[in-house]
């Protein structure tokens, strides 16, 4: 066959098509940008031109390398920021993963009480913006020491808060723990169930007891998928950006994203684009490691078996006190918070909790001039109102466009395995997830600021959010249609082929309706996390495309936390309502999307 | 001494009844096989005699030790139990050598090195894998897998094997060769092989004792050739044999003390049943069973058939037989070759058929036809 036939042949099928143009899309899309500021990093700027001597705009320079990694100041600029950030990244890791595995173990292998609303409302956290727990953190605990209205706990108890625990990297990695150990239970989970029950009887039936199976078979089985969820928990919590800045702002704790936020928005972007590169290097690694971790050959070898059949372990006496315990402590984390927020969004004046101070005024009042400037109640607040429909219009955009584009390259990635195309889309398809939002967010800023090709200059527009929320969160909806093509055996799609149906005709009628649920929670997971996203769009918003976390983020800065309660409550019960409604409808559910099953 | 008793063994997963009132007794040494259509119950008995699963309702006693009861609430975990459980999937541990899956087991009851090793290599010469000590599971083919997982099973040297569908995952002519090898591994560990199978040839050609069930109901306890010969119903009559045993509609007439006309719209035959204890009346419904090899071509034959097809495979040729509309097929020895619509003659010259009724589908008598 010569070039030209071989050619034509090759464009013919449409996963070739498919793959070739998400590869120089997200090629356009990921790695140019990442080239750009990492030239960018090297170039002398407006700014610079005074303390580089000698130099013109655009000449190149190590000067901001130097100045974040080997100055006197580089300490203060990168280095405690970085050390704090690892801080934070390991705590929050080994809390997740101790909470949400040994929750995986109890509901997935004992024979726990009320199993089904445990398992629900254990995933809240996750599904609740991550400043949930923060704000409810700040709420009850604040101390008067650093300043502004004592916190629900002092005005109950009469007890002051320390400053460590208030504040900090303690609170930090709790709150970040618990929003994370959803996400760790998901897919420890999934491995505990898909663990054939076999492995595990066979020990036992050779006599080994029930500590020797978990230490010498469970285990070790479970680990590299463990050490997965491990580094995939990891460099979420790193890019982590609205925990850090609600409890670690107020005692000055920084760390790289929020030491990025200052830099990009003050007079240095060139420090920020450095950290953002540093810390998608860190993201990489972290890839690179995992996929060395998968790849070994003691992996997992499955043949067909009945391992649904698992035994599960008699908790015996412990049975009650520990499903009873469970469930409370979930409904406090779940519940609780949103309790506090209906109440401080509710009185007039923080800090003060007698009746006579509860107000509607931040929910429907019309506002009054020596509060706030006069801002009238959220639900009557147009910006606010404008400011949710610009978060459902962009959330399902990008959920559309994502989903959407997941399923195609999930459908060609699987179609075409074991090539050096499928492979390269698959790990450009996967690299947004590592890149840190609020970096993802910067680079975008400094790209589409200016023409690219045929690009106009987005900044400042809707359309920038659309396209950076898109490409962020192709990731969720990649996975889980790979996930669900591998599923599918090749044969069901050749079926149609045969009888001379065509492309489109297979993909809508045979190949979607099979694995619906997967396909949808390819949609519901970007649409959550688009919702409730903050630190990806906080640096491209403008007055004009403002979203609602951004609103309440500048709320909160302004102080009137009022407004930012109700903001939040707002957020949150859209989004459970959301995830409530599409899982009732269609079967779809955020575990699907993640990995578990 | 019965080695293993089951009383009165019922499994309920919610509503469903998975095993049904089971009583059996499996005596010491045997190879008994739990045969039965897939979701029958079978896997399930073998599972709550090992103690892998718990029984609804019943005892079991396992050398005369009440290792489950339901009533005075004895329930020994599997590791109590001294058995030996093979599963379909092998169950290899993939972080493990051979050699560690293998002496796992005997490092549990606490050998010393030594003698553990020496062991090891014993199990592994005579599974013929010795060479394959230091790879992982998942570098071994199907049939060496299988080889381990047998291996890790006899390392502790139970009593009692529990085997579930063993071979299923292997290829025909593996699935043969392995076969030979669990029948002389039943003699030569002396072992009681309790063996769960859904295929028919497996359970006939392999067991000492045949356990049929059918929807969790036992159907038949017996040795495999008087199951082959003696069903108990119409549905052990179907599941055993290959090819299939001919059913054939009849209405029978009581002619004389030991003779029961049969009839219908193509033949007319005699039955003399080999006990004289039944009486049939006139216009009773019955099913007649006839194995295909019990059908003869020959010159001889009273009875006119076309040839409707013949598969020859060498050893034996399958031949359906269509008389005058009513198809049947029987087995002719050597590698004979019909023209398809020629003409032959048959008879029935074997010592055994066998008569249901056609309404319980019960065996109700085995006799000769003339």
């Amino acid at each position: 066959m010569n070039y030209r036939n071989r050619f034509k042949s090759f464009i013919k099928k449409p996963q070739n098509i498919i793959l070739v143009s998400l590869a120089f899309i997200l090629m356009y899309l990921t790695v140019i940008p990442m080239i750009t500021i990492l030239l960018d990093t090297f170039t002398v700027h407006q700014s610079e031109l005074m303390r580089v001597k000698g130099s013109q705009i655009g000449d190149f320079t190590l000067y901001h390398w130097t100045k974040v990694l080997f100055s006197s100041a580089s300490r203060k600029i990168f280095y405690e920021p970085f050390l704090n950030t690892l801080i934070v990244s390991f705590g929050t890791c080994i809390i997740a993963i101790l909470l949400g595995g040994f929750v995986a173990w109890l509901v997935t292998r004992t024979n726990l009480k009320y199993k089904g609303i445990i398992s629900t409302l254990f995933i809240f956290p996750y599904i609740m913006p991550s400043w949930t727990l923060a704000m409810f953190w700040y709420n009850f605990f604040k101390n008067p020491l650093v300043g502004g209205a004592p916190g629900i706990f002092t005005a109950l108890t009469g007890i002051e808060t320390a400053n460590w625990f208030a504040y900090g990297p303690f609170p930090i990695i709790v709150v970040l723990g618990m929003h994370y150990a959803p996400f760790a239970y998901i897919l420890i989970g999934g491995i505990l169930r898909n663990m054939d029950a076999n492995l595990e009887e066979a020990a036992q039936l050779l006599k080994a007891g029930r500590v020797k199976i978990l230490r010498k078979i469970t285990i070790p089985i479970v680990l590299p998928a463990m050490l997965s969820t491990f580094l995939l928990v990891f460099s979420s919590a790193m890019s982590a950006f609205a925990v850090p800045a609600f409890l670690g702002t107020p005692v000055r704790y920084q760390v790289l994203t929020t030491q990025m936020f200052r830099t990009l928005n003050g007079l240095n972007p060139g420090y920020g684009y450095i950290m953002a590169l540093l810390m998608i290097l860190i993201g990489v690694l972290i890839l690179g490691i995992n996929q060395r971790i998968i790849g070994k050959r003691k992996s997992f070898t499955t043949i067909t078996g009945k391992s649904s059949n698992i035994a599960l372990i008699n908790l015996r006496a412990f049975r009650l006190p520990v499903s009873i315990f469970l469930l409370i402590s979930i409904i406090l984390i779940c519940i609780v918070p949103l309790i506090t927020f209906a109440i401080e969004s509710f009185i007039m004046e923080p800090g003060n909790y007698s009746l006579s101070n509860f107000t509607t005024l931040f929910w429907v009042g019309s506002g009054s001039p020596d509060i706030a400037n006069g801002e009238p109640g959220i639900l009557r607040n147009i910006s606010i109102l404008r400011g949710l429909w610009n978060s459902v219009k962009l959330s399902v955009l990008v959920a559309f466009i994502a989903g959407s584009v997941g399923i195609l390259s999930g459908y060609a990635i699987v179609k075409k395995k074991n090539t050096k195309l499928s492979a390269l889309v698959n790990n450009l398809a996967f690299f947004p997830y590592l890149m840190p939002s609020m970096a993802f967010g910067a680079i975008y800023l400094s790209m589409f600021a200016v023409r690219r090709g045929f690009i106009p200059p987005l900044y400042g527009t809707f359309a920038l959010l659309v396209l950076v929320g898109s490409v962020k969160y192709l990731p969720f909806a990649s996975r889980a249609s790979v996930g669900a093509m591998h599923q599918l055996s090749n044969e069901i799609e050749e079926a149609g082929t045969i009888q001379g149906i065509g492309w489109w005709k297979r993909m809508l009628r045979i190949i979607i309706p099979i694995q619906k649920s997967s396909f949808i929670s390819g949609y519901l997971l970007p649409f959550i996390s688009c919702m409730r996203e903050l630190s990806l769009f906080i640096l491209l918003v403008t007055p004009s495309s403002r979203i609602l976390t951004t609103m309440l983020f500048q709320y909160n800065e302004k102080g009137w936390s009022q407004y930012a309660n109700a903001i939040n409550l707002l957020i949150v019960f859209f989004v459970v309502i959301s995830n409530y409604v599409i899982n009732k409808v269609t079967g779809a559910s955020i575990d699907k999307g993640i990995g578990g099953n | 001494m019965p080695q293993i008793r089951l009383n009165n063994i019922t499994k309920r997963f919610g509503k469903a009844i998975a095993v049904d009132d089971l009583t059996i007794e499996i005596g010491d040494g045997e190879f008994v096989t739990l045969l039965g259509p897939s979701g029958c119950g079978k896997t399930t008995t073998l599972r709550m005699i090992a103690g892998l699963e718990t029984p609804t309702d019943g005892d079991i006693y396992i050398d005369d030790v009440c290792v489950f009861s339901s009533e005075k609430g004895i329930d020994i975990s599997p590791d109590k139990r001294n058995v030996g459980f093979l599963f379909q999937n092998y169950a290899l541990w993939p972080h493990m050598t051979v050699y560690k899956n293998v002496s796992f087991g005997l490092e549990n009851m606490k050998w010393d090195k030594n003698r553990i090793k020496e062991r090891v290599f014993e199990l592994l010469a005579m599974l013929r894998i010795e060479e394959y000590s230091e790879r992982y599971p998942s570098e071994l083919s199907g049939g060496q897998q299988q080889r381990v997982a047998i291996a890790r099973t006899l390392s502790t040297g139970p009593k009692i094997l529990f085997m579930d569908e063993p071979l299923s995952n292997l290829d025909a002519k593996l699935r043969m060769e392995m076969r030979t090898e669990l029948k002389r591994l039943h003699l030569e560990t002396g072992s009681t092989f309790v063996y769960v199978t859904h295929d028919q040839l497996e359970a006939m050609t392999l067991s000492t004792k045949i356990c049929l069930l059918k929807e969790g109901l036992l159907q038949q306890y017996e040795p495999p050739l008087d199951i082959y010969r003696y069903p108990a119903n119409y549905f052990v009559a179907d599941f055993v044999g290959s090819p299939n045993i001919n059913i054939i509609e009849m209405e029978g007439e009581q002619i004389n003390l030991d003779e029961i006309k049969l009839t219908n719209n193509q033949l007319s035959l005699l039955y003399t049943p080999n006990s004289s204890s039944i009486t049939i009346p006139k216009g009773k419904k019955l099913l007649l069973g006839v194995r295909p090899e019990d059908i003869e071509i020959c010159d001889e034959g009273t009875i006119e058939a076309a040839i409707y097809s013949t598969l020859p495979s060498g050893m034996e040729t399958i031949v359906k037989l269509d008389i005058a509309g009513l198809l049947v097929t029987c087995v002719v020895f050597g590698g004979v070759d019909f023209p398809i619509g020629s003409r032959v003659k048959i008879a029935f010259n074997a010592k055994n058929y066998v008569l249901f009724d056609r309404e319980s589908e019960r065996n109700i008598a085995s006799g000769t036809l003339s």
